[in-house]
């Protein structure tokens, strides 16, 4: 794996990431967390897997994601950095706190909802009363 | 493959060296708008977010740090040494806190007297500088009573007159005895 001229050579950096490595089959994707070095291939070697991520809804309309917290707050204490998806992810799950753009993109969807909402009534009420009136 | 409609632009015909196209030449980029409000109020949150994840790392270090304490400890030496060594811990950290107590005992008695001290080189200074003042008015007052008695070009006729009316005997004798008569022949 490490060639005269590859990235992975020691003398440069790189550091410890935690995020996903995707796999699965044509259709199917299916999300590992996974510790490893930043300058390795997405789906390549990984130091350690921390848990996994269903990301399609399963029976019982639940999206299901398995941690394993006591080897998370190792790695942390390591010094590993995470990627935003990861950030978000354990943010849902309450380990750390939520991110900020969480909770920006859920206010957004409700405002968006309500302004879908409101030309609705307001037309479907504008309409409604000259109709009566009239 | 590379003629397939794309929702976001991506490389597929042409590499990143080829020039645009002339149906591009007049098309401007703008970055995606950006609401103020909301942009302080996500930079506010963002702000807090890092803070708890910093306070989290160091925690998490902590931890680490702390495991790996205890089982290099646990490899070396046997439950007396651990015993013996968190004893003397103990009794090291007692000995700082009395070494702390008595430093800052004596440091707050060198800062009150450094304080006395400057309190009582300013009461003196301040003592000088009235004295100073006094004297300085004294002065003045004298000068001012003597400059009643000044020659002035409006007195200088009439002093003139009268010098010449009262005529000053500056003569003496004296002896060896120190015995002085100022009565002259020309008195």
């Amino acid at each position: 794996a490490l060639s005269a001229g590859s990235r992975l050579l020691r003398g440069r950096g790189g550091h410890v990431v935690i995020r996903f490595a995707l796999g699965g089959c044509t259709n199917r994707p299916f999300f590992r967390i996974v510790a490893a070095n930043s300058r390795r291939a997405r789906d390549g070697k990984y130091l350690e897997q921390l848990g996994c991520l269903d990301p399609l809804p399963n029976a019982h309309g639940e999206k299901v994601a398995g941690l394993n917290l006591e080897r998370l707050r190792y790695w942390l204490g390591c010094g590993a950095q995470l990627s935003r998806p990861a950030e978000k992810l354990l943010g849902l799950a309450g380990f750390l706190p939520l991110h900020p753009m969480t909770v920006t993109g859920a206010e957004r969807l409700r405002r968006r909802r309500q302004r879908e909402q409101q030309p609705e009534a307001a037309p479907a009420d504008g309409s409604a009363e000259p109709g009566t009136d009239s | 493959p590379a003629w397939a409609p794309r929702a976001v632009p991506a490389r597929g015909r042409k590499t990143r060296h080829d020039p645009p196209a002339k149906s591009k030449a007049g098309r401007v980029k703008l970055p995606p708008p950006v609401d103020p409000e909301e942009l302080l109020v996500v930079q506010e949150r963002y702000r807090q977010h890092r803070l708890v994840l910093s306070a989290l790392r160091a925690e998490f270090r902590a931890e680490v740090l702390q495991k790996k304490r205890e089982e290099r400890l646990a490899a070396e030496g046997s439950p007396e040494e651990l015993e013996e060594h968190r004893r003397l811990m103990a009794w090291n950290e007692e000995e700082n806190a009395r070494q702390r107590a008595r430093r800052e005992e004596r440091l707050r008695k060198e800062e009150e007297e450094q304080k006395r001290r400057k309190s009582e080189i300013a009461e003196k200074r301040a003592r000088k500088m009235e004295a100073f003042l006094e004297e300085k008015e004294k002065e003045v007052l004298q000068l001012q009573e003597e400059a009643k008695n000044f020659i002035t070009p409006e007195n200088l006729e009439a002093r003139i007159e009268e010098c010449l009316d009262n005529p000053r005997n500056y003569n003496f004798a004296i002896d060896k005895d120190g015995r002085i008569v100022r009565r002259t022949v020309l008195s």
